[in-house]
């Protein structure tokens, strides 16, 4: 598909459509929607911005590219003034007190927020079922879910609801419902944005990442984006990709594809042919194919959990009702905080948080944690070895299709492994963009570290290629 | 003196329990086979180089997001934060 960003920029600056009639048309999309997609509307701040650039548009003034442009942002980024409730009900009142690094640029840029997206709560989920605000229904067919985490935003994508929304990637939760919806969707390498201001789920993974129609507007939010920033430490700066660049795909010359995630039997024997026949149509292009190995898919997910609940239970124990969120009162301050968090997690991120504990507990962090840790360095060095042997790794970006809602609550462990295609990138640390093709649930482009920019132009490529 | 702390003291969650989903993860790193059990000594880790410190200073909040943090607040009085008397064990 064509950029939306580019189009609508048009439209606004040639004085086709003003931009509040634009905005208010996404605001009343986004509220008569019945997808779940939606925590809050954002009506007074965006009407008031999108009003300024009509009357900059009316004096003449030029505009920049996304400036006027709709987004949404999942309901787990700070927004100064907005409630920013996680999807939960410890933080269904909270207000940000401050504005996130990566949403601050968007706004510098002059992009509206007009709304706060559904999602699982603090980011634990796979089907955005994990919510106080209802299932998020698939944009496509909506007895199944949206996926998860940022399963409102793809969805508001797919819906035309928003140009293009923020969501965030610790386990696949940009990438897979991304997959799910047909849509874009990216986890830059970890640290290309500031996560400053994103709530942290897993730190070590969490990436800030955009979901949009198409390679070019994914490109444009990223330049915006990215770059260091003071207040997250482990942010680096990177140079601008150029929409130039990434349409010259000649320098792509050998592509690999991991043996053991498409010879699984817990592949769907659609999405496995699929993926053999794309990967036919880019040996025909000349590219060369490589088999590669790789760890075990149960121990991938494993590996990723073991750190992700270690990390969430530590990141999330500052949620105890004392200076924000739900408190509840009882005899005194630890049975306060236990009662509160007793009654406001979500059964998930309690089971998180207890599996956490376990791991990081005296006894079980050498046989555990320890271990994980030792499996995730030998994950990335096998990824450093394979970027010797090829530019790009392409996979499924999950074993099935999107579930009916209601199945994967009833089996967490089934969930878990549904990622098992998503999280060894995460692990790594890797650029990895879902595209809309190759599968019913999408392809999975990945470039080693840093390198982003190889990733869109692949995607490029594929666009003209299957 | 060593006391054992159960997870659901650990957690502050009331009855928690470990859960059969989470340790069949559990019990496939304890079977896995770790070629490097030194976790620290490559340079995958994300740390943060000294001469690439931040400023150590105190940087004034805006009076907005102070209004804020206050409107947070559970339990207010006159522009305090009110919480349960903390009881030593």
């Amino acid at each position: 598909m064509e950029s939306q960003i580019h189009k609508i920029h048009q439209q606004l600056a040639n004085k086709e459509m003003s931009c509040v009639a634009l905005v208010t048309e996404k605001l009343n999309a986004l509220k008569a929607n019945t997808h779940n997609t939606v925590n809050s509307t954002l009506d007074d701040l965006a009407l008031d911005l999108a009003t300024k650039v009509d009357a900059k548009i009316a004096n003449g003034e030029s505009i920049g590219l996304l400036e006027g442009i709709p987004f949404g942002i999942k309901d787990v980024y700070m927004l100064q003034g907005t409630t920013t409730t996680a999807s939960s009900d410890l933080l269904k009142n909270y207000k940000s007190a401050y504005t996130a690094t990566a949403i601050q640029k968007l706004l510098d840029a002059g992009a509206i927020p007009v709304v706060k997206e559904n999602c699982d709560s603090f980011g634990h989920g796979s089907s955005s079922e994990n919510t106080i605000f209802g299932s998020v229904k698939n944009a496509i067919n909506p007895n199944l879910v949206g996926g998860g985490s940022s399963g409102g935003s793809a969805v508001n994508v797919a819906k035309d609801y928003t140009v293009f929304s923020i969501g965030g990637d610790t386990g696949g939760s940009v990438r897979q419902p991304a997959g799910y919806n047909h849509v874009y969707g990216l986890k830059p390498t970890y640290g290309r944005i500031s996560r400053y201001g994103l709530m942290a789920y897993a730190s070590s993974t969490d990436c800030v990442g955009p979901i949009a129609k198409s390679v070019e507007d994914i490109r444009i939010v990223l330049n915006v984006m990215s770059g260091k920033d003071i207040k997250d430490q482990t942010s680096y700066a990177s140079a601008e990709i150029n929409a130039e660049n990434i349409k010259d795909t000649s320098e792509i010359k050998s592509v690999g594809y991991f043996k053991n995630f498409i010879d699984s039997d817990a592949i769907d024997p659609k999405i496995k042919s699929d993926f053999l026949s794309t990967i036919e149509k880019i040996k025909v292009k000349g590219i060369e194919v490589k088999e590669l190995d790789f760890f075990q898919s149960d121990i991938l997910v494993s590996t990723y959990y073991t750190l992700a609940m270690a990390e969430t239970a530590s990141n999330l124990s500052r949620l105890d009702g004392s200076n924000y969120g739900n408190r509840i009162e009882d005899k005194n301050l630890k049975e306060s905080y236990a009662i509160t968090r007793s009654e406001n997690f979500s059964e998930e991120t309690k089971r998180r948080i207890v599996g956490g504990n376990q791991v990081l507990s005296q006894g079980f962090s050498d046989e555990i944690y320890l271990k994980s840790l030792a499996l995730r360095d030998a994950i990335s060095e096998n990824f450093e070895d394979d970027f010797k042997d090829v530019d790009i790794i392409l996979s499924p970006v999950t074993p099935s299709t999107p579930p009916e809602i209601g199945n994967s609550l009833k089996d967490p462990h089934a969930m878990y492994l549904s990622d098992a295609y998503t999280v060894g990138f995460s692990l790594g640390q890797l650029p990895t963009l879902t595209v809309p093709q190759g599968t019913e649930t999408g392809l999975q482009i990945t470039a080693a570290k840093t390198n982003d920019e190889l990733v869109l132009k692949f995607a490029n490529f594929l666009k003209d290629t299957i | 003196m060593s006391k054992i702390m159960t997870v659901d003291i650990l957690s502050s969650i009331k009855g928690a329990q470990p859960s059969e989903a989470v340790n069949k993860l559990f019990d496939v790193i304890k079977n896995a086979q770790a070629t490097n059990n030194n976790s620290f000594n490559d340079n995958r880790n994300n740390c943060v180089s000294l001469d690439d410190l931040r400023e150590d200073e105190v940087i004034e909040s805006s009076s907005v997001e102070k209004q804020i943090i206050i409107e947070n607040f559970p339990k207010e009085k006159k522009g305090y934060l009110v919480v349960s008397k903390i009881i030593e064990e």
